[in-house]
């Protein structure tokens, strides 16, 4: 399929081909391939080289005829919409050479630098070059050697080299906003994490003996389960934690949507479950299982991922016992379940001191201190765990 | 060491030289009585007499056909022209006759042409050449153009000892514009060797005559690593010193006053292309004037002229290739 047409900015002679905007909702494309190099000819109309959006991947026709002079967004990167990403020499004849100086000369070398190439090995693609046209120059073939004289050389016989740049991909659609997300969290929120010990025997008790019944029922009781429904509960009693930050404010949310952060083969997802506090263990455990499978089966929709006012994640199922989670923003907290294990702690009976094995977890609560402060985040974490620790709620 | 123009140095020169070697005497049209056009021998006739200083008339075939035979009878003549332009009347003379007679009867011509050249004063197309191109096809001469008071001093006694026919380029504009530090008594400078007026690393600007101030100039302004070759010889080329920078920058631009087409720099462009193109990094670049008539009009012969900014846009363009 072919695009609406490229903008153009004529400049001196110049047309400048643009990323067009390939429908509303489209802000950004990526260079998938080009299929003129510096210098060919290109006849008006004739795709020049191929788009990927998230949506569509679209050919870019050449807006006029000419020679493709300089490349300007190489295969692979993303740019907005209306970025420059090539420079065409217009009207000129088809038969005539580029000319010099303005073509791409950024892989023609000079006799100097080809012999001091050869002398000391050196792969001249691995040069930038800083002359006309991208022209690897004699001082840019020196500073390079310079350069690498400064990096101990690398044992190039040894098979087990580490080649730091061969395992080099983009990221992903997906990292990239999760990249953005956690960096923009980390530089908004005042992050504070504090740790509540957990015993989870009681839990444990009860869940064996939910388990069974549940199942049959369609629901997968997980501990997860049981820290969802408490942690929906006690939300309503600290509604600061069920809040969000916006600018100076604090908004607090009437409902407990819960985000449940779940992991993908290639990123995380957060969907939410909405009024939370509604449901019974068993209403969870049945929730929890629900989005947690359509979201490995990308099956879910886009506002199943969007409203959260709280967020739990469970990275405990693979055995660690201690994070520090990053907020989920707006959002002022989030609690995550580390791994249930076995620990000798003491316990209290009938006024004796006795060594015991119970089911010990740690939940580590990460709330933004601009919101609260650390006592109110300490108390919400107590009446978790007293409560866990009496067993949950149905 | 006294600090001289560049027309003083030649006086000098001329001058020391006639009182070392009677065998040397000049000649040339209003050099005695009126002290030369551009004043090189005033009172030369009073210290070395009439025999020694000779008004010639107005004939420079005459001027070179005699000098040419005082030569092969063992005096050591200077020839004035009074421009560098009239030389062209007396070329026959010149190429054919003493360029040649070593090599045809094995007879020596200790003999020196001086040639006022070079324009700048909108003094049109018969008195602003640059002819020195023209010697170089005409094996059998020497060739030579210094830049600075020391170097027209030491070279134009350096000519008058030479057994061969030397032109020697004297340019006009530096005459009064350059000054310096030049030794006194006898001072020679070696026919054949080239001065490295600026030591430089990122590229090379080999120039003669009006063009190595120029140079030296624009590297100043640009305050960039630039080396500039001060040619002084124009024939025999000092080979290894062109060869030297062009090696070490790997980008040479050469510059003169003269014309493109056949000039000096198109055999220099040659030399470097042929013997040290392995250490070029951009291709060798000329800055001379194009291949016009030199203009009367002011505006117009700044314009055929190489300037200053002409000078520094070539530089950066080769600095930045």
């Amino acid at each position: 399929m072919s695009s609406s047409p490229t903008e153009v900015k004529e400049a001196a002679g110049a047309v400048m081909i643009a990323m067009p905007q390939m429908g509303i909702s489209v802000a950004e494309g990526t260079i998938v391939e080009w299929r003129k190099r510096p210098g060919d000819w290109v006849d008006a109309d004739e795709p020049i080289c191929d788009v990927s959006t998230d949506k569509v991947d679209v050919e870019i026709p050449s807006p006029a005829a000419g020679r493709l002079a300089r490349i300007v967004v190489e295969p692979g990167e993303t740019v907005a919409v209306g970025t420059v990403l090539a420079e065409l020499e217009a009207g000129m004849d088809g038969g005539d050479a580029a000319e010099p100086g303005e073509a791409d000369r950024s892989r023609v070398y000079s006799p100097i630098v080809r012999r001091m190439a050869a002398d000391q090995h050196v792969d001249l693609e691995q040069v930038e070059g800083h002359g006309v046209g991208g022209r690897v120059r004699k001082a840019d073939l020196l500073n390079f050697l310079e350069e690498e004289k400064k990096e101990p050389q690398l044992h190039t016989e040894s098979p087990y080299k580490p080649d730091l740049e061969s395992n080099r991909e983009p990221m992903s659609p997906m990292r990239r906003q999760i990249a953005r997300h956690m960096v923009e969290s980390r530089r908004t929120a005042a992050h504070c994490t504090t740790v509540a010990e957990v015993d989870f025997t009681k839990v444990a008790a009860r869940r064996c003996e939910l388990r069974e019944g549940m199942e049959r029922r369609g629901a997968h009781l997980t501990y997860l389960a049981f820290v969802a429904r408490a942690t929906a509960a006690a939300l309503g009693r600290h509604p600061i934690l069920n809040a969000s930050v916006e600018g100076e404010e604090i908004v607090h949310h009437e409902e407990v949507n819960l985000g449940i952060a779940v992991a993908l083969e290639d990123g995380l997802i957060v969907p939410v479950i909405r009024d939370a506090q509604r449901l019974s263990l068993e209403g969870m455990a049945a929730a929890i299982g629900d989005v947690a499978t359509r979201a490995r089966e990308k099956r879910l929709t886009p506002d199943e991922v969007q409203g959260g006012t709280f967020t739990i994640t469970n990275p405990g199922q693979f055995g660690t016992v201690l994070a520090t989670p990053i907020i989920n923003q707006p959002q002022v907290g989030i609690l995550d379940l580390e791994a249930v294990v076995k620990r000798p702690v003491v316990v209290e009976r009938e006024g004796e001191d006795l060594v015991a094995i119970r089911s010990m977890s740690n939940l580590c609560l990460s709330f933004d201190h601009r919101a609260l402060d650390g006592a109110e985040a300490a108390r919400f974490l107590g009446e978790l765990r007293e409560e866990l620790e009496r067993g949950g709620r149905d | 060491m006294a600090e001289l123009t560049y027309l003083e140095a030649i006086s000098d020169g001329l001058r020391t030289e006639m009182r070392r070697d009677e065998s040397v005497f000049c000649l040339g049209e209003d050099i005695g009585a009126f002290g030369g056009a551009f004043k090189v021998t005033a009172g030369f006739a009073e210290e070395f007499g009439p025999e020694r200083v000779l008004d010639m008339p107005l004939a420079e075939n005459a001027i070179i056909g005699a000098a040419t035979g005082a030569a092969i009878e063992g005096m050591r003549p200077v020839c004035e022209m009074q421009f560098a332009d009239f030389i062209a009347c007396g070329f026959d003379q010149l190429v054919n006759v003493a360029a040649k007679l070593h090599y045809r009867q094995g007879v020596a011509v200790p003999m020196v042409v001086r040639l006022p050249s070079g324009g700048g004063f909108s003094g049109g197309p018969f008195h602003s050449q640059n002819p020195e191109a023209w010697f170089l096809q005409a094996p059998g001469l020497k060739v030579v153009a210094p830049a600075t008071a020391a170097d027209a001093k030491g070279l134009l006694a350096s000519a008058i000892r030479d057994p061969n026919p030397v032109c020697f380029l004297e340019h006009k504009g530096l005459y009064r514009h350059v000054r310096g530090e030049v030794p006194e008594g006898e001072h020679t400078v070696p026919i054949g060797e080239a001065r490295v007026a600026r030591e430089g690393g990122e590229m090379s600007v080999i120039a003669y005559g009006s063009a190595v101030p120029l140079a030296l100039a624009a590297a100043e302004a640009l305050g960039e690593d630039i080396e500039v070759l001060d040619l002084r010889t124009l024939w025999p080329l000092d080979r290894e010193a062109i060869l030297a920078s062009a090696r070490k920058t790997g980008k040479v631009l050469i510059a003169h006053e003269g014309t493109a087409a056949c000039g000096v720099g198109a055999e220099v462009a040659a030399l470097i292309g042929a013997e040290a193109f392995e250490h070029l990094d951009a291709p060798v670049r000329r800055l001379t004037a194009p291949d016009v008539p030199i203009p009367f009009s002011p505006p117009l012969e700044a314009a055929v002229l190489p300037q200053l900014d002409d000078m520094k846009e070539a530089c950066r363009e080769l600095l930045a290739y």
